[in-house]
């Protein structure tokens, strides 16, 4: 068995265009104290040039751009984990690893549930690098998943509306390795809660049905029950003291706090005024990126991972608790340890940088785009995207590199890079 | 103990957590939704309630109910219906 596994290098993509949420609040006629509560600035809108495979390319090419020839032939396995699919049966994971250029001794598939799927995907590549059944091997894994729901129908936009403001896109990819300079996993230190509720679903391509109350109460349910099964598994484990910094799965930033002053309360009966500088200190960098993009779904632990990476105080090796969520519902609460290399690591992505370069769309372009007539929908057979649907946002990624969708063509997506 | 004075409880914790409906009126009629406490807000009300009435249960057992008036006679329920 390996020694060591855990992310070796992390990438975040955060799309071409963003629109401003408190704009959308009031278009919208929201209450805007309540919208205070969101912990919400931005949320990423994908274009008709983007799909969950751009996406999820887009944020895998600088890491894999990154590795000798010898390193790229080593990655032999590609994951991708979305609740955005393409297809019943071809995952997108095949034309990640085409379009990445990979060597074909390759494991590829896709992960489904829901929010829970890039946990899923981190722990099966993990596991696969312990095994050590190909010592020295490296896997990929990329969440990707993007929202489109108002497409269907005036029905569909009155569904969406409760989540509107937070639903984002993006994606992260993340190298797996027994060379972890961004995340150590703590080997065998998890917890894991899961058992069948209807709170939030996707039953077609375009359209998300739920209940955000039964989410809220199923996610606060799995944090306390997570916790606990973490803490039967390691001995000395304490919620308080065990982890420098913390990155939760992030709907939307209030959610988090929300679960941690309940896990607070529970655990440790602590008052408001401790739990509010604890939740500062320990999971306000974690929503560093998240409330620039949205709810990025299977992705948005790891965003909130990067984002602790990019701006938190880490002068020392120290511990991170992430917590994971997946509607459904199945959790996991798990740890590593990041160091001041895993920061200047990070850092280095220019994460930020990439989500200033968004196009800021209008609430006119963000309702055109809503009406989605030039977005090539799931089952299509043929069609081509018309890219400067926004001509601004086109504008922005010429001569990026970047990965677009340009065409179906029986059924087969069609890219290039521009 | 009656589901009045869970609903008295209920009420109570509502204006602790959103202290903006201090002075409102509120009843068995009432749902918190309509009275403009958020998502999170509920959840908390549920927490401190459950807190009260010395209730370890899941969360989501406490969802479906459409007023304040049905969730003190789920919580009752849930206490034994003592």
């Amino acid at each position: 068995m390996a020694l060591t596994a855990g992310i070796e290098a992390l990438n975040v993509y955060g799309g071409a265009a963003c629109l401003d949420v408190r704009e959308l609040c009031v278009h919208r006629g929201l209450d805007m104290p309540r919208f205070d509560n969101l912990l919400m600035r931005e949320k990423t809108v994908a274009l008709p040039f983007e799909d969950p495979i751009t996406f999820a390319v887009n944020a895998a090419k600088p890491l894999v751009d990154a590795l000798s020839p010898s390193e790229r032939a080593r990655i032999e396995m590609v994951v991708t984990c979305t609740e955005s699919g393409i297809d019943f049966g071809k995952s997108i994971s095949t034309y990640v690893h085409h379009h990445l250029g990979l060597a074909g001794n390759c494991r590829l598939f896709e992960i489904k549930q829901a929010c829970y799927s890039g946990t899923a995907g981190l722990q099966m590549a993990v596991n696969f690098i312990l095994s050590a059944t190909s010592p020295g091997a490296k896997a990929l894994v990329v969440c990707t998943d993007l929202s489109r729901f108002a497409l269907a129908d005036a029905a569909a936009v009155q569904e969406w509306a409760y989540s509107e403001p937070s639903s984002g896109a993006g994606a992260v990819a993340l190298l797996v390795s027994d060379t972890p300079h961004i995340l150590r996993m703590d080997v065998g230190a998890y917890g894991n809660h899961g058992f069948e509720v209807m709170d939030t679903c996707r039953p077609g391509p375009d359209t998300e049905a739920g209940d955000a109350d039964l989410s809220l109460l199923a996610y606060l349910d799995c944090c306390e029950r997570c916790w606990k099964d973490y803490a039967r598994r390691v001995e000395g484990a304490d919620f308080n003291h065990s982890f420098s910094y913390l990155s939760f799965h992030t709907p939307f930033g209030g959610m988090v706090k929300g679960a941690h002053r309940a896990l607070m309360r529970k655990l440790f009966k602590a008052k408001p005024d401790e739990i509010e500088a604890d939740f500062s200190r320990r999971l306000g960098p974690s929503l560093t990126f998240g409330q620039r993009v949205g709810n990025t779904a299977g992705g948005s632990v790891f965003l909130g991972l990067a984002g602790l990476l990019e701006t938190a105080p880490i002068t020392e090796p120290c511990r991170i608790g992430l917590f994971s969520y997946g509607s459904g519902c199945c959790s996991e609460f798990y740890s590593g340890v990041v160091s001041p290399d895993s920061q200047r690591r990070v850092r280095a992505m220019g994460i930020g940088t990439g989500l200033d370069r968004r196009y800021r769309l209008s609430i006119d372009e963000y309702e055109k785009l809503l009406r989605g007539d030039h977005v090539i929908r799931f089952g299509q057979k043929d069609a081509t995207v018309a890219p400067d649907t926004i001509a601004g946002a086109w504008n922005t990624v010429q001569g990026s590199g970047r990965l677009v969708l340009d065409a179906m063509v029986g059924y087969h997506r069609q890219y290039r890079f521009v | 103990m009656e589901s009045d004075d869970i609903l008295s409880i209920l009420i109570g914790q509502i204006r602790e957590v959103v202290p903006e409906l201090v002075d409102h009126d509120i009843g068995a009629a009432d749902s918190m939704a309509a009275l403009g406490v958020d998502s999170v807000e509920r959840s908390e009300v549920l927490m401190n309630t459950l807190e009260i009435l010395g209730l370890d249960l899941p969360m989501v057992q406490l969802h479906g109910p459409r007023n304040l008036g049905e969730l003190a006679l789920l919580l009752k329920a849930k206490c034994g219906g003592a």
